[in-house]
């Protein structure tokens, strides 16, 4: 099945986020659609899905016009998307979220059987780790969004939208899609694939359009004639930086985090680690090994049932947060920013002072706005948050700067610990070298950063030691050369040992 | 051990145990707890309670609730005595009649929530004003009292301890039940108050689910007024009136999720029994009526907190 945009411009108050975009996409191949946070992929999307109306402009489908009143009709028209906000209902099993538009039907009442088993089939192609009758809440983030995936495949679309399908899954998962998108692709399924990891995009994209700014920047270019410096600067507007980290002497440094030995009721058995002050430790692993949850119980979010953690050598419980951070200066920033890291619909400002108020309370315990502007600005400043105020509502920021805006409000917080959990899902590739940047730089400054992350560049780039775990457990540890080729297969032969074992 | 353990991490467990404990206890306290009519008088608490609850049950698992309930109900009931005893119609058509009239109140509500964008809540708050307007202008506080006979018969006639009254509820309970987990409709009710973007991402009908949600609610509260007037033997304009804070209380004590996406049929029967049992046991013990609000107050902690217990032990919560 054809689809084709022509000319169309979609405006949201106080934003043109489209302004006369089009795009032809052919059955049988896969089109990257490129562009910084706040192009307008995700916009463009919507519209083809029906989740937005143009304000003008047409869809074409097959040649023919055709107007997408609601999500629904554009299911009916064939038309399959994995959008970039997490769509799963979290009490429903993972069967029933992959199947939810048609469930099967067997004397008037849902055949559940027949749920599991179709939904086994479309899950089976991804993942065969996850269960199809627990529910989605109790999955990972990486979990969940295999099963976004999964019920999108199970649509089995004419055309099939992905927008970031990959930003939170790892390597592995991201070759099984991979493989699946190229024989979906043969049998003439049109493709959208939306994606912030170059690599990717040169690996399985056959044209490529690229937006800015809500316009056109390149369209419908063929993949093979397109450079990686191209590309970069078509949706940058300028030439791409990669971010260059000092290398620290690892090791020589005092140990401030260290787990002997730890089980935990996540199921995790006997994680040993130190991590020294100033240090960068990464902590690598695909979905499902364990490395959220490690982290989580750091914070007390999940019970110690062996072993020991210490922090600045001496033996602690850490109940929760409050404690991590009153008492041991340590912060985590969530892989999950929207859910998790920030409240949304409060402004930057409250946002950033919410781990200071306790410090910023006058004589009657009162917080005035002005010191908490006061405490808050130079951070807002020196990570350069775009924000028109710093009473602007977080949830009005673009992904980059809602996560600039998280760091920042560990940094004035003053943590000597960060845990920092996948920091640039999403965000676009100047930001990412920003953050990067930064994240080098407090390390510098003497902050302890457990880095957790499945984009190998990126720990790659960032990490000075890479623990690598799976199944719960760390299965061994990597000095990072900052060689791409040498350290990821490093990393991968620890993995597959395990595997093997396993087998 | 196994089986035990899972026992005790079923949504009302907490429920059932505090229901044994209250029970336990007012069997002690009072001899003439377990009679049989005593046990009778129970149940016909019981029956247009668990109706209630059901009725705002369904609103609150599509992530909406309805203040209305007690108003519609109380609408119903007068509606449903008018027609018997102004226009003699048999209570075999005035049944119907009075269950469309409560649909037809849902729908009100319904249609009202969707098409202004105005969130159930306050739309439900203006309508429940007006449908006790239309009930006091109707009959000026005055109650019908000349019901048919066989329907307070209905109202009064047991076999053993059960009334004839818990009929009506347990068939609604199992249908509800099935509604929820085995239905179509009833799992995209459930779909769009877990998620409402996702659910209709998946193509799910807003409009027609929000809808159907505030036309079951209706219904159920009009199931609950042709009980209550049965059971009353009379048709009051004040029927309904005491039914909001009980029809917020027995779901969200059986394991509703405020926020929408979860409800339990047998949880809210769970919560209902407790109710019920506390109420019964103030007059029968003799107890001072305010310890025994004191004690509700307390079960219902107790019975919520070992929810939260076993959500945390199980890594959902």
């Amino acid at each position: 099945m054809d689809l084709a945009i022509e000319n169309v411009s979609k405006s949201f108050p106080g934003v043109r986020a489209l302004d006369g975009v089009s795009l032809n996409l052919k059955g049988g191949e896969i089109h990257a659609l490129m562009g910084e946070n706040g192009a307008g992929k995700s916009t463009l999307i919507k519209i083809i899905t029906g989740v937005h109306r143009p304000d003008s402009g047409r869809v074409l489908l097959d040649g023919k016009p055709v107007e997408f009143p609601t999500p629904r009709a554009a299911l009916a028209a064939g038309i399959g998307a994995v959008h970039q906000e997490r769509n799963l209902i979290p009490r429903f099993s993972v069967g029933e979220n992959i199947m939810l538009e048609r469930l099967p039907v067997k004397g008037g009442l849902v055949d559940y059987e027949a749920v599991h088993r179709e939904a086994r089939r479309f899950l089976d192609m991804l993942d065969r780790g996850i269960d199809t009758r627990v529910e989605v809440r109790t999955l990972s983030v990486a979990q969940m969004q295999i099963v976004e995936i999964a019920k999108a495949l199970s649509l089995e679309a004419r055309v099939l939208l992905l927008d970031e399908p990959t930003a939170s899954i790892t390597e592995h998962e991201t070759a099984a899609l991979f493989t699946l998108l190229r024989k979906l692709k043969s049998e003439g399924v049109a493709i959208v694939f939306v994606s912030h990891k170059l690599e990717e995009v040169f690996a399985i994209a056959d044209r490529v359009t690229v937006l800015r700014d809500g316009r056109i920047a390149a369209a419908n270019e063929p993949m093979s004639e397109m450079t990686r410096q191209r590309l970069v600067t078509l949706m940058v507007g300028r030439e791409e930086r990669v971010a260059q980290i000092r290398a620290r002497p690892s090791g020589a440094s005092e140990v401030v985090l260290e787990a002997r030995g730890l089980a935990t009721s996540f199921g995790h058995r006997d994680v040993s680690f130190e991590l020294h002050r100033g240090e960068i430790l990464g902590l690598y692993g695909l979905v499902g090994a364990g490395r959220s949850e490690l982290a989580r119980t750091l914070f007390g979010g999940g019970e110690i049932t062996g072993g020991e953690l210490r922090v600045n050598g001496r033996p602690v419980r850490i109940a929760s947060m409050h404690e991590a951070l009153g008492r041991y200066r340590m912060g985590y920033i969530s892989e999950d920013r929207k859910q998790e890291g920030l409240i949304l619909m409060h402004s930057v400002r409250e946002n950033i002072a919410i781990t200071i108020w306790r410090k910023l309370a006058g004589a009657l315990g009162l917080v005035a706005p002005r010191s908490e502007a006061r405490a808050v600005m130079p951070f807002v400043k020196r990570l350069e948050v775009r924000t028109p105020s710093i009473n602007q509502t977080v949830g009005n920021l673009s992904g980059g700067n809602q996560q600039k805006v998280s760091i920042a409000k560990w940094l004035a917080a003053e943590a000597q610990i960060l845990v920092i959990d996948e920091p640039t899902v999403g965000i676009d590739i100047k930001t990412k070298t920003y953050i990067h940047e930064l994240i080098g730089e407090i390390a510098a400054e003497g902050v302890s950063v457990l880095l957790i992350s499945s984009d190998m560049p990126e720990m790659i780039t960032l990490a000075d030691r890479i623990l690598v775990m799976h199944g719960f457990r760390i299965v061994g540890e990597v000095e990072n050369d900052h060689r791409y080729e040498t350290t990821s297969k490093a990393i991968m032969s620890r993995i597959h040992r395990v595997e093997e074992t396993a087998a | 051990m196994n089986q035990l353990r899972r026992l005790v991490l079923v949504e009302w467990s907490g429920l059932a145990v505090a229901i044994v404990i209250g029970a336990a206890i007012l069997s002690m306290l009072a001899p003439n707890f377990l009679t049989e009519f005593n046990i009778y008088v129970m149940l016909r608490s019981f029956c247009v309670a668990l109706l209630v609850g059901f009725a705002q049950m369904v609103t609150l698992g599509v992530g909406q609730m309805n203040i209305a309930v007690g108003a519609l109900g109380g609408l119903v009931a007068i509606a449903f005595g008018g027609m018997m005893e102004v226009y003699g119609l048999p209570i075999l058509a005035a049944v119907p009649v009075a269950l469309l009239i409560g649909a037809a109140g849902g729908l009100i509500n319904g249609l009202l929530t969707v098409r202004t964008g105005i969130n159930g809540f306050i739309i439900t708050l203006a309508t429940a004003s007006a449908f006790t307007g239309i009930n006091l202008g109707i009959t000026e506080s005055i109650p019908f009292y000349k019901m048919p006979p066989a329907l307070v018969a209905f109202g009064e006639q047991r076999i053993g301890a059960f009334p004839y009254l818990l009929i009506a509820p347990v068939i609604v309970a199992a249908l509800l039940g099935l509604f929820f987990a085995r239905t179509v409709p009833g799992r995209q009710l459930l779909a769009y108050g877990g998620n409402a973007q996702a659910a209709e991402l998946s193509g799910i009908p807003r409009e027609r689910t929000i809808v159907m949600a505030h036309v079951l609610s209706g219904l159920l509260a009009a199931a609950a007024a042709i009980l209550a007037v049965a059971q009353l033997g009379s048709a009051q304009p004040s029927i309904g009136s005491d039914w909001l804070l009980l029809s917020f209380a027995a779901p969200i004590i059986g394991g509703a999720a405020l926020t929408g996406g979860h409800v339990s049929v047998l949880g809210t029967l769970f919560a209902v029994i407790l109710i019920a049992l506390i109420e019964n046991g103030m007059v029968l013990a003799k107890v001072d009526p305010y310890w025994v609000q004191f004690l509700l107050g307390a079960l219902i902690l107790a019975a919520v907190w070992l929810n939260r217990w076993r959500a945390v032990r199980t890594g959902t919560a």
